[in-house]
């Protein structure tokens, strides 16, 4: 695989990443537990983005890796006191392997059947957690540790930046055309040699291994998990919301749209809690129908030169 | 025989629950058969159907049974209106809808149903709130059926029944069902494909509120914002197994997972009971795709 020269994108994105990492060292703990979530959604928007982004696989259910991963780090931490990084990676490692359980068999449908299976897979296992007392029964798993805002900050950075330059690079490269083909014509794409089944289980365990990452430092974040909030689908839908918003594909859409989706949120929350999901949801319908392709579309239409800079 | 007691009282309850299962998701069934779009706000609008029983009960003191009339001329409105915002650019000119017009319609009626529901707790707040409707018992041998439910099975039944009639013994039907099968074929003998797909998609809002007010009946305190968020994939589960556009297919899948849950939820606890209710999909999906019936 022949890797071409970065463009202007990613340089951007890594200056926009380094400017996070400089902010919470410079500004301190307020300013870094403000940026943590932002960098949560921006990570879960990513993730996201591997599988409907890039295959047009609408996936609902997305929560159900996150919940994985949440509650990998927290039977790791409170259980066996295990390092938190060890419960990302765990959450992570979930994440891969469930990911690939279901995918072998969910991937087979196409469309809106897709879509409804993964909505009741996450109902599913939700009531199936409720089964487990190890796994708090529906009840809370917290767990003490020390204050290390700094620690989970840069683990999400961390994430964030993979997940940035896997997406750059896999858009580029010839896996990335074979997901493109299948979004657009899944049948001519394997009648011309791409095979869906593989890339398509690639997509959807890249999803599954970031999206179990994401929640294991979401869980780390909160020092807990519960059955109740850990499946809720407002997560869900608020990460698919965030690759519409931005630009479904593309390299700088999630992080646009996680953006634009965190702020309010962060303004809001004093006043009204649900004029968050309500305004998110208003601008979700607006760009369905009137701009598929978000922000990032928007943008390249806009101006000749940002058309060829913005992937 | 303790336990024959309890097995037939439980499948009596699960066909009774099965039927209005049915119905809610019935407007599913019409919509996503005829015009091919699965509507994912469909909760939300059995949703704003079970509010509109709470509130003609509370304002006017309408029974669950009398305000499924009002909110199925509710629903007939509504239903027009979400053709033409919603689906409307995405399906003129086109024979078949095209996956990208899947993919803005299931964005778009996402957004919507965010928008709904969160648009309900700010104007009901979340607290859920409750029809008193309760008419007696009927007792059967040693089964004591309560008649609210038993007459909400019945109309239900009447519901599909009647949408079946519609559209296999009207003029209009059958332009709905040619719809259904061929958008181009249907146009060229002379009918408008969108006043045909808009009626088809209005009957199923009709329906769909109807169902929500029907559905408060079982509810009784269970009225909420919210409340989407299960009968929405419950809905989804019983089209699948019915297979879409197959008006019996809704009461074949609604009675199977009514019947499924209650009896699960008999010998072992309520959330294996609901778990194995939504996973019975997958294997469906797998196997019979076009749903069990033929």
């Amino acid at each position: 695989m022949k890797i071409e020269k970065p463009g202007l994108t990613l340089y951007g994105l890594c200056i926009v990443m380094a400017l996070l990492a400089s902010a919470a060292l410079l500004l301190g703990v307020a300013v870094s537990s403000i940026l943590l979530l932002l960098l949560i959604y921006a990570a879960l928007a990513y993730s996201i983005n591997f599988i409907t982004g890039m295959m047009g696989y609408v996936d609902f259910g997305h929560v159900l890796f996150m919940a994985i991963g949440s509650y990998a780090l927290a039977t790791l931490v409170s259980y066996y006191g295990a390092n938190p990084l060890l419960g990302v990676g765990l959450g992570a490692l979930l994440g891969l392997v469930f990911a690939l359980g279901i995918g072998l068999v969910i991937l087979r449908f196409r469309g809106v059947y897709f879509a409804i299976a993964t909505v009741v897979l996450v109902l599913a296992a939700y009531n199936i957690v409720l089964q487990f007392p190890q796994l708090g029964a529906g009840g809370e798993i917290i767990f003490n540790l020390t204050f290390q805002p700094l620690a989970t900050y840069f683990t999400i950075w961390t994430i964030v930046l993979i997940e940035i330059v896997l997406t750059y690079y896999v858009n580029r490269s010839r896996i990335g055309f074979g997901i493109r083909a299948i979004k657009n014509e899944e049948d001519a794409a394997s009648s011309v040699g791409v095979s869906p089944r593989t890339l398509k289980l690639t997509g959807y365990m890249l999803g599954g291994l970031f999206g179990g990452a994401a929640g294991a430092v979401y869980a780390w974040s909160i020092s807990g998990v519960t059955a109740g909030p850990a499946f809720d689908f407002t997560f869900s839908l608020l990460m698919l919301a965030m690759i519409i918003i931005g630009g479904v594909g593309t390299s700088i859409g999630p992080l646009l749209g996680a953006v634009v989706v965190y702020i309010p949120s962060y303004f809001l929350l004093t006043t009204v809690a649900q004029a968050q999901p309500l305004m998110i949801g208003l601008l979700v319908i607006i760009m369905a129908l009137f701009l598929p392709d978000g922000i990032v579309g928007l943008l390249r239409r806009s101006n000749q030169r940002l058309r060829l800079v913005l992937e | 025989m303790v336990a024959a007691e309890l097995i037939v009282t439980d499948l009596a309850f699960g066909l009774m629950l099965g039927c209005v299962f049915s119905v809610v998701a019935h407007g599913l069934n019409m919509i996503w058969g005829v015009v091919k779009v699965v509507n994912i706000a469909h909760g939300e609008f059995i949703m704003l159907g079970a509010y509109g029983a709470y509130f003609l009960n509370l304002f006017a003191g309408l029974t669950p049974l009398e305000t499924a009339p009002v909110d199925a001329a509710i629903g007939l409105l509504v239903g027009y209106a979400f053709y033409y915002a919603f689906l409307h650019r995405e399906l003129r000119n086109k024979e078949t809808i095209t996956l990208q017009s899947e993919m803005v319609t299931l964005a778009a009626t996402f957004g919507l149903s965010l928008f709904v529901s969160n648009l309900a707790i700010i104007l009901f707040t979340g607290n859920p709130v409750g029809v008193n409707y309760n008419p007696g018992t009927l007792q059967f041998g040693y089964v004591r059926v309560p008649l609210a439910a038993l007459y909400v099975a019945i109309l239900s039944v009447l519901i599909i029944m009647g949408t079946w009639l519609f559209l296999e013994r009207t003029f209009i039907g059958s332009a709905i069902r040619a719809y259904a099968q061929d958008v181009t074929a249907t146009e060229l003998v002379g009918a408008n494909p969108a006043k045909v797909a808009s009626l088809a998609t209005a009957l199923g809002f009709a329906v769909t509120m109807a169902g929500g007010a029907l559905l408060t009946v079982w509810i009784p305190v269970g009225i909420n914002p919210l409340m989407g968020a299960l009968y929405a994939p419950i809905s989804f589960v019983i089209v699948v197994l019915g297979g879409p556009g197959k008006m019996w297919g809704s009461l074949v899948g609604g009675l199977t997972l009514g019947v499924v849950i209650d009896l699960l939820q008999a010998f072992t606890t309520a959330q294996i009971a609901y778990a194995a209710a939504f996973l019975i999909l997958i294997p469906v999906l797998v196997f019979r795709p076009e749903g069990l019936l033929k």
